[in-house]
């Protein structure tokens, strides 16, 4: 025997006791490992929707509104922009690439989005990639023969059951328009997998207002300048015309996040408080267990165990408890992380990867160990102060 | 005493427990006594005369108010409490009137804890546990829990636990006051023989006759503690 084995035996000795002080501090553990997760998970989702293009240009009025409209595909459309401000953009000596973008309705819940094959494009500093699953993309056809080919985003193909060579519409009135699927996307992870894609010819044709227009809608631009010395210019240049705006969708995004990090500080109060609760079961599971125990530790001390061995056997008891409840919770707090990121994908949230190499894991585990050494040190004091010829007499 | 060399030695030991209040109970007052090696010596006396009370003292669980407590060669009473602890778990092995065997534990844990305070490495301790045991006629016993043993049994390991150190004195607290007169006998007698083959010293505290007729000497502790059990007040300072 070692320590540690009285330790291991005393636990199992009281196995219900310790296997619910486990499970309190494993929920505890993985409750804090899920919520760093996922809120990272979610700010980086968001982080990754918005890094490719520097500059998103679109109608004037409300930046974040344009910013979760056009990258995230939340919110209501902003207005139209002309498309020839898309060609100015194009032709712009400071400007690497532009990609027009047209928000449409939507078919059974997922969005259309016109654009050009420059927007599945794979540039070298692009972080996202497009791969096409089955099929093909879609033609950039001239304005006057739309072909009406759809690609579509892995989960709005998932949901809606569209295969490639379906022809689908939404509404009476657009059945005159059907578009064929020529393609399907792989899952990107963003956005853009609950998106229908097709052409802006095709855009143009289908919605009854545009195709009388001369000038032809555009929602947005997405911009990647040349050199970042010139995004200011650019950004300038946009802001002062009466109709446009010209928003650095980083920054937006900034702002977001700091209007949330109020909601990030209640969470850590919250996890503070269970954190704690946590702590306090410990504690009394662990000091309850000492006062049972007085007369087998005045017995242990009788037969020749020094005081530090019977301190030390109580914290490596509380110690292990934390150290089982701690990798319990990190391994449940995966799992719950990852259902939780499945069901916000499911609704269109934008999660990033949540399993990356990290410091979180080994801190947690480390955090539960020293409280669950606090938790167990008044007890274990408790212990180490037990009066041995008091407690060896004779149950009367 | 004369031929004999001691087991344990007391000078001017009184032992006075603090009522509160600034008051006190004299429960011991021993001005000198021994107990020769390798003998059994009985201790016998009414409830409440101080038997207990003595033993916690020879075995170094408590300090006397004033005195000294040798065991052997060693005056145990001055060692500092690490020392008194590792000094116990070699040098003494205690049995007492309850078992007080660990429940959690089985037999042969019970018996190997007492060697792992002695710093006994977890091989050489599952091996003596478990040779002990077989000599008290355990061998089939040594998974068991307490709760799935005889009394006599319990005892028999409380006795195993007390002896896997090997050590030179034993002290017995009343060890058969909890089992019938039948099992006492023989686990009595097995710790007797034990010892006798050891030449370990044993100090028995009991009242039973058959312990009486079994020890080599009785010593009855009204003779030698001259505490009147009266409550005194301190001076105040
Ligand atoms: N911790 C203590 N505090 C106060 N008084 C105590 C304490 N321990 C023992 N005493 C008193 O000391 C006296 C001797 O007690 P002790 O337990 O040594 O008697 P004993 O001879 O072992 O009795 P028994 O045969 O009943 O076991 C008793 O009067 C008891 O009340
Ligand atoms: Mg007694």
């Amino acid at each position: 025997m070692t320590i540690l084995t009285v330790a291991l035996k005393y636990l199992r000795g009281r196995l219900v006791a310790s296997a619910l002080t486990s499970l309190a501090v494993a929920l505890g553990v993985s409750l804090v490992i899920a919520c760093v997760l996922l809120s990272r998970g979610i700010q980086q989702g968001f982080i990754e929707g918005t890094t490719d293009y520097s500059l998103l240009v679109g109608a004037k009025g409300s930046p974040t509104q344009l910013v979760l409209n056009i990258v995230f595909r939340m919110d209501a459309p902003t207005p139209n922009i002309s498309a020839s401000l898309y060609r100015q953009l194009r032709d712009d000596p400071r400007v690497e690439v532009a990609v027009p973008v047209a928000m449409g309705d939507a078919y059974q819940g997922y969005r259309y989005v016109a654009t050009t094959g420059s927007y599945f494009a794979a540039f070298p500093w692009r972080r996202k990639t497009f791969a096409i699953s089955e099929g093909r993309f879609f033609r950039d056809d001239p304005p006057e023969q739309p072909a009406y080919e759809a690609v579509l985003g892995a989960d709005a193909a998932r949901r809606t059951g569209l295969r490639v060579g379906d022809r689908f519409h939404e509404g009476e009135e657009m059945a005159e328009y059907p578009l064929t699927v020529v393609g399907i996307l792989r899952p990107t992870n963003s956005a853009d997998d609950r998106a229908i894609f097709f052409s802006l010819a095709s855009y143009w044709q289908m919605n009854e207002i545009s195709r009388e227009m001369k000038v032809k809608p555009l929602t947005a631009v997405l911009v990647r300048a040349k050199r970042m010395s010139d995004l200011p210019g650019l950004h300038r240049g946009f802001n002062v015309t009466a109709d446009t705006q010209a928003v650095f969708p980083s920054a937006v995004l900034l702002n977001i996040f700091n209007v949330l990090s109020l909601v990030d500080e209640v969470v850590a109060i919250i996890l503070a408080i269970v954190g704690l609760v946590v702590v306090l079961y410990l504690f009394v599971s662990m000091y309850s267990a000492t006062l049972e125990r007085q007369r087998e530790i005045a017995t242990m001390r009788a037969l020749g165990a020094r005081r530090a061995t019977i301190l030390g056997i109580v914290l490596l008891e509380s110690c292990a408890m934390a150290v089982i409840g701690g990798a319990l919770g990190i391994a449940g707090g995966h799992g719950v992380a990852y259902l939780g990121a499945a069901v916000l994908a499911g609704r269109g949230g934008p999660v990033a990867n949540l399993f990356v190499v990290s410091a979180l894991e080994p801190v947690v585990f480390a955090s539960a160990v020293v409280l669950g050494a606090l938790a167990g040190l008044l007890p274990a004091v408790l212990a180490y102060r037990t009066e041995v010829a008091e407690n060896l007499a004779p149950l009367s | 005493m004369t031929g004999v060399s001691a087991a344990v030695t007391l000078h001017g030991v009184t032992k006075a427990f603090p009522l509160g209040n600034g008051r006190t109970l004299e429960a011991l007052n021993v001005q000198r006594w021994a107990v020769p090696a390798g003998r059994c010596t009985v201790l016998t006396g009414p409830s409440g005369s101080g038997k207990t009370t003595l033993l916690n003292l020879i075995a170094g669980v408590s300090l006397p108010t004033a005195g000294t407590v040798a065991v052997h060669d060693t005056e145990i009473s001055a060692l500092p409490e690490p020392q008194r602890d590792r000094f116990r778990a070699k040098h003494i092995g205690y049995v007492f009137q309850t078992f007080n065997l660990l429940s959690a534990f089985t037999a042969l844990e019970n018996v190997m804890l007492s060697m792992m305070f002695a710093g006994a490495i977890p091989n050489e301790q599952r091996r003596r546990a478990g040779e002990i045991l077989a000599r008290l006629g355990l061998g089939a016993r040594l998974a068991h829990k307490p709760h799935q043993l005889s009394r006599g049994e319990q005892q028999r390991v409380a006795i195993a636990r007390a002896l896997a150190n090997h050590p030179p004195l034993i002290l017995a607290d009343e060890p058969c006051a909890s089992l019938d007169a039948s099992t006492a006998r023989e686990v009595l007698d097995e710790l007797l023989s034990v010892c006798r083959e050891a030449g370990t010293t044993l100090l028995v505290v009991s009242h039973e006759s058959s312990v009486l007729a079994a020890g080599d000497q009785v010593v009855d502790i009204t003779a030698i503690n001259r505490a009147k059990h009266r409550v005194s007040v301190a001076e105040r300072v």
